[in-house]
């Protein structure tokens, strides 16, 4: 059977220009340049498609800012309006942009980023039209904005608006997201705005188009907002690709990216403005924004040492406190790390009984956009006190009512604190000030630690991706259906991205065979046909292909969600499936700040009512748990140097004192040019505790590197935990340490080779996978609104992975699963820096009767990772022993049914 | 050498193969379920890259346990093929007429199930005989979604039982699995690029994994 979208819903998604060329002939470009250019000269009415309500015509308002002669006089009139004056690197920005130059603006949160890159194209227009006010039509597309949450889009056009209605140019302002209405949309298919807030998955979409080239004639200008939060992510290559593309299309376009500082500033302009054809890297400005804002980094410090629970866990004993410094603020954000973290602490402040709990909101990813906007909304009016969210708050929104930042649990990096303080005082100059609140009496060290990190002027860098297979195969297929591809030309295209600059001729062939017969020339897949070469032109020509790969656009991979409905309708949110399979109805949990009972999963929803019972689980979202930035541990290596040495000189210090003292006495202190190892039995079996402090990614890689070699001299399994201190070996039998130490285990060397052997055990590789199957089309998650799912052809993404790693173990995509697992997951270079430092290390071995301080948090951490040398079958018996001894009781219950195991062979 | 476990269901003995089959020595019938041929290929066909392999992996699997049973029927409960579009596939029906030739003198019996409906049945040269379940064989009952039947033992498939096992260290590993109960059992998934699905826990089942070559019991 054909897969079919529900009617109505296929609509959304489709753009209009089709892959069928009959289509094609129906509209030739000739006719539409035709159209195009008579609704350029005026001479057309709207069209129809404009029809009722909303009209492509900029709105008309009052012209509040009389125009002078020199545009830059006018502007500067339009700044007095608001009572502002343009900052100098303002100025510096729209000198360059009017010298036709490209590049990278950065300086902290709400310091004029945006009318730095923004007025440049509005400058330009006064220039180039002096007299177009009475204009009727807007002006065609001019301006790409590109953001990286569709949340802020509404935000950004209302901003970017301001000046445009204040001096009345003839200029629409519009967003397109996946958010988008449909009736925009379809406004949108026959014109664009002049200028557009898109995402760069919109933007992808476009490019889909088959007469994409026409749709960038007026381009002038391409802004990319909040750059480094897409730098490092397979979106920013995403917005890379894309930016090769317009480059090509729009001679001459510039390119202007805005971003907060970072450690690799010239990495971020190299990835935003590419590399001429002879890999050259394109010139661009970088221009550094106002003078950073006075931050203040304080701490919420429990009174008495002694209301510590002794393992550390501080959890919400701190909420009175929290509390009160809240209510000292107009507004205040409190910050958590986790979604999970959010629910808890917003549930103990309602149910605090402090008077204004009624003005307490939730804020995080998950939760239904509606909900969010209207969270947002209360931050601006100043109708709430207090919203207590996660990330989703970190960028751009601004939020100036906003005077007090708290920070639940570790602040992780220097940066990402320096860009949450920033939410409160939203104004350039304005004072900075944030309050952390440690959840555990060890982050603590971690609050001292970014203060001593962020006077140094340690900030972190965020290293973009290096040529994903998986999205350069997507972009291809894109481009084949934007209009065709040849193969040369689109090879030296995207060679100018700083992504793909070292993409060789193989690895390009690779990608031509993957889209069109599936597997090496050679050995080309039966019945597959994805994307087809007509005289040396790749192209899609089937519409399911075009369709399925439409809606597959994108490269934010999240565990596949449910939408949490009230069975009376209202939608609260999403989901992780993960976690609703596990819910039998009638239990309850809690979410989107609500206590539920779960009904019943139908769908792809999870229908709910409101419990009556207050307490329920709550979710454990997989969602990102950021690892100890390398910047802060190094930090905290020297905090923790501080306190062997006997200096506690931070309040911070002085209250986790006790804690470290008694870790001093059970075990030890590290120094810096120390390793830590502890040796303590359980009841669970043979604990290994080490102590890099490098941060949970790389002890992460570290774990299970050292169960491989360990393993590698005895056949033995273990399971791995790791935190941001360090990481735990747990193993049945007693470990032979001495000897594994004696035999290199500490040895940066054989890394390339111990590492992919280290992984496969791991299945880290398989985990990884997931997104690349993906992102390569391989994983078709069904059509949107669910009901009409696309059964046969759906697997599991490690069902995938066994079978490439059987029938096709040279795809280059599980390469680049390994690669990615190597370079981004476990980062191998940083592992390789730290295992340089840890063998030039004293080792201290020490064995403890019991977990020490630093030894619990692991022991309570339930992320384990499993690495085995023994065989499978071997290793099964030993799980199924104890199942075995149990089952046995059962047998004699059955008469009917008797088992007898012959004897196992050897 | 693969490692056996046997069952006495109803006076018969049934062989839990770690071939992923069933092997029913008296009546000289090998059963499997869920065989979900040409599901690749449907993949392929639909512009989503899978290697071929699986099928021809399968067949000399499925060739192994016929061989060391020296079977004469192959009983199949449910989902021979997977959809239509690998049904009509070409090189998996090339595959399958080469293997089929070589099983030649091998009575096979589909009892139809969900895919099957929807795929359509084999073609004819395939020489697979179809009819809807309940099949009954005393003492058994065959069916693809299991069913009780009055006075027989029920053997069905359809929902690829699979198992988690933790142990010591708190270590996991999931497998494809017989589930054994009173009236009923359910075979494991025949087919490599098919999932597993964890079935609730009924005091009365016993399940039986395969690890590699091996049948375990695990209660």
């Amino acid at each position: 059977m054909s897969p079919r979208p529900p009617s109505g819903i296929g609509r959304n998604f489709q753009e209009p220009d089709g892959p069928s060329p009959a289509h094609k002939s129906k509209l030739p470009g000739q006719l539409r340049r035709a159209q195009k250019k008579l609704v350029d000269a005026e001479l057309s009415p709207p069209s129809a498609a404009d029809g009722g309500g909303e009209t492509a015509a900029p709105r008309r308002r009052r012209v509040a800012i009389r125009h002078a002669s020199d545009p830059e006089e006018t502007i500067r009139r339009w700044f007095t309006s608001k009572r502002w004056k343009p900052f100098p690197f303002q100025q510096e920005a729209w000198d360059a942009y009017r010298a036709g130059r490209s590049g990278l603006i950065h300086a902290s949160t709400g310091t004029g980023k945006t009318y730095a890159a923004w007025l440049g194209p509005v400058l330009e227009w006064l220039r180039d039209y002096p007299s177009t006010r009475r204009q009727k039509m807007a002006a065609p597309l001019r301006v790409l904005w590109i953001t990286p949450l569709r949340a802020l889009a509404a935000d950004t056009e209302a901003a970017l608006r301001a000046p445009v209605e204040a001096l009345g140019l003839p200029w629409t302002v519009e967003t397109r997201t996946g958010d988008t209405a449909q009736k925009v949309r379809a406004r949108q298919r026959e014109r664009l705005p002049t200028a557009l807030v898109t995402t760069p998955e919109s933007l992808s979409l476009l490019l889909t188009r088959a007469d994409a080239a026409r749709l960038f004639d007026d381009l002038r200008c391409v802004v990319v907002d909040e750059w480094h939060e897409l730098l490092a992510t397979k979106r920013g290559t995403q917005t890379e690709l894309a930016l090769a593309r317009l480059r090509r299309l729009v001679p001459g376009l510039r390119v202007w990216g805005l971003s907060a500082t970072l450690g690799n500033l010239d990495v971020a302009r190299e990835a935003l403005l590419g590399h001429d054809d002879g890999g050259v890297p394109n010139l661009g400005q970088l221009i550094r924004g106002a003078v950073p804002k006075e931050l203040i980094v304080d701490a919420v410090i429990p009174e008495t040492i002694d209301r510590f629970p002794w393992a550390g866990q501080i959890g919400l004993t701190l909420l009175p406190r929290v509390l009160a410094a809240v209510g000292e603020a107009r507004t205040a954000l409190v910050f958590t790390n986790t979604r999970s973290t959010s629910e808890i602490w917003y549930q103990a402040m309602i149910a605090s009984g402090v008077p204004w709990a009624d003005r307490i909101a939730l804020h995080h990813g998950s939760l239904d956009r509606a909900r969010r906007e209207r969270v947002e909304q209360g931050i601006r009016s100043g109708a709430l006190r207090c919203v207590v969210c996660t990330s989703s708050l970190d960028l751009g929104v601004d939020f100036t009512p906003v005077d007090r930042v708290l920070q639940i649990g570790s602040p992780k990096g220097v940066a990402r604190l320096v860009q949450r303080a920033g939410r409160s005082g939203h104004r350039p100059g304005a004072v900075s000030r944030v309050t952390c609140v440690p959840t555990h009496a060890l982050e603590l060290v971690d609050i001292a630690a970014v203060r001593d990190a962020l006077a140094a002027g340690a900030i972190e860098s965020r290293p973009p991706v290096e040529r994903p297979l998986d999205l350069l195969a997507q972009h291809a297929v894109t481009i084949a259906l934007g209009g065709g591809f040849r193969a040369d030309e689109l090879y030296a295209e995207v060679r100018t991205t700083r992504a793909y600059r070292a993409l060789t001729p193989d690895e390009w062939q690779w990608v031509l065979d993957f889209i069109t017969h599936g597997g090496e020339t050679l050995r080309a897949y039966p019945e597959y046909a994805k994307v087809i070469v007509e005289d040396g032109v790749y192209r899609v020509t089937s519409r399911m292909v075009a369709l399925r790969h439409r809606l597959s656009i994108g490269t934010i991979v999240s565990e596949s969600a449910l939408t949490v409905r009230y069975l009376t309708g209202a939608t609260l949110g999403t989901v992780e499936e993960s976690f609703l399979a596990r819910l039998s109805p009638k239990d309850r949990f809690t979410f989107a700040g609500k206590v539920l009972e779960f009904v019943r999963i139908r769908d792809m929803t999870a229908w709910v009512r409101k419990a009556k019972s207050a307490t329920g689980a709550v979710p454990r979202w997989s969602g990102a748990r950021m690892p100890l930035s390398p910047e802060l541990a190094l930090a905290v290596r020297v905090k923790l140097d501080e306190a062997r040495r006997g200096r506690y000189d931070a309040p911070e210090m002085e209250a986790v004192r006790p804690i470290l003292e008694l870790q001093a006495e059970w075990s030890r202190l590290p120094a810096p040019d120390q390793l830590l190892i502890e040796r303590t039995r359980t009841r669970e079996g043979y604990h290994l505790f080490f102590y890099p402090v490098e941060g949970r990614l790389v002890h992460e890689g570290m774990a299970a590197l050292f169960a491989y070699r360990i393993a590698q001299i005895a056949p033995i399994s273990f399971t791995l935990a790791a935190n941001d201190y360090g990481f735990e070996l747990l193993s049945p039998e007693r470990p032979p340490l001495e000897e594994a130490l004696e035999a290199g285990l500490l040895s940066p060397t054989h890394l390339f080779n111990d590492i992919p052997a280290s992984l496969n055990a791991a299945e880290l590789a398989r985990r990884q996978f997931r997104e690349i199957a993906r992102v390569a089309g391989l994983i078709f998650t069904g059509y949107p609104g669910g009901p009409r799912t696309v059964k046969q052809l759906q697997a599991s993404s490690t069902l995938l992975y066994d079978v490439f790693a059987k029938y096709d173990p040279d795809n280059l995509l599980l390469h680049q699963a390994h690669r990615e697992v190597l370079e981004r997951q476990l980062e191998q270079s940083r592992l390789g820096r730290t295992l340089e430092r840890l063998a030039a290390a004293e080792r201290l071995v020490v064995d403890t009767e019991r977990p020490t301080p630093l030894a619990f948090p692991l022991l309570v951490d339930r992320a384990r990772e499993q690495v085995s040398s023994e065989k499978f079958a071997d290793r099964v018996r030993r799980l199924v022993q104890p199942l075995e001894l149990a089952a046995g009781r059962g047998t004699s219950r059955r008469q009917s049914l008797s088992s007898a195991r012959r004897p196992a062979r050897r | 050498m693969p490692v056996d476990v046997v069952a006495d269901v109803r006076g018969e003995r049934l062989h839990l193969l770690p071939e992923r089959a069933v092997w029913w020595d008296r009546a000289a019938t090998l059963v499997v379920a869920d065989l979900h041929w040409g599901k690749a290929a449907t993949f392929r066909a639909a512009g989503i890259a899978i290697p071929p392999g699986a099928t021809a992996d399968d067949l000399r699997r499925l060739d192994s346990a016929l061989r060391r049973t020296a079977a004469r029927r192959l009983i199949v409960l449910g989902d021979l093929f997977h959809a239509r579009a690998g049904r009509r596939s070409d090189a998996t029906l090339a595959e399958l007429r080469r293997w089929r030739t070589g099983a030649a003198d091998i009575e096979i019996l589909l009892v139809r199930g969900n895919h099957d409906r929807r795929a359509g049945d084999p073609p004819a040269e395939l020489g697979i005989a179809c009819v809807d379940p309940p099949v009954d064989a005393p003492p058994f009952a065959l069916h693809h979604e299991a069913r009780p039947e009055p006075g027989r033992y029920t053997l069905a498939g359809h929902v690829h039982p699979g198992v988690t096992l933790r142990g010591a260290g708190r270590q996991r590993e999931r497998l494809p699995c017989f589930v054994v109960g009173p009236t009923r059992m359910i075979l494991p998934a025949f087919g490599s690029f098919t999932g597993t699905a964890e079935l609730d826990d009924e005091a009365e089942d016993r399940r039986f994994v395969i690890a590699d070559d091996e049948v375990l019991a695990v209660g």
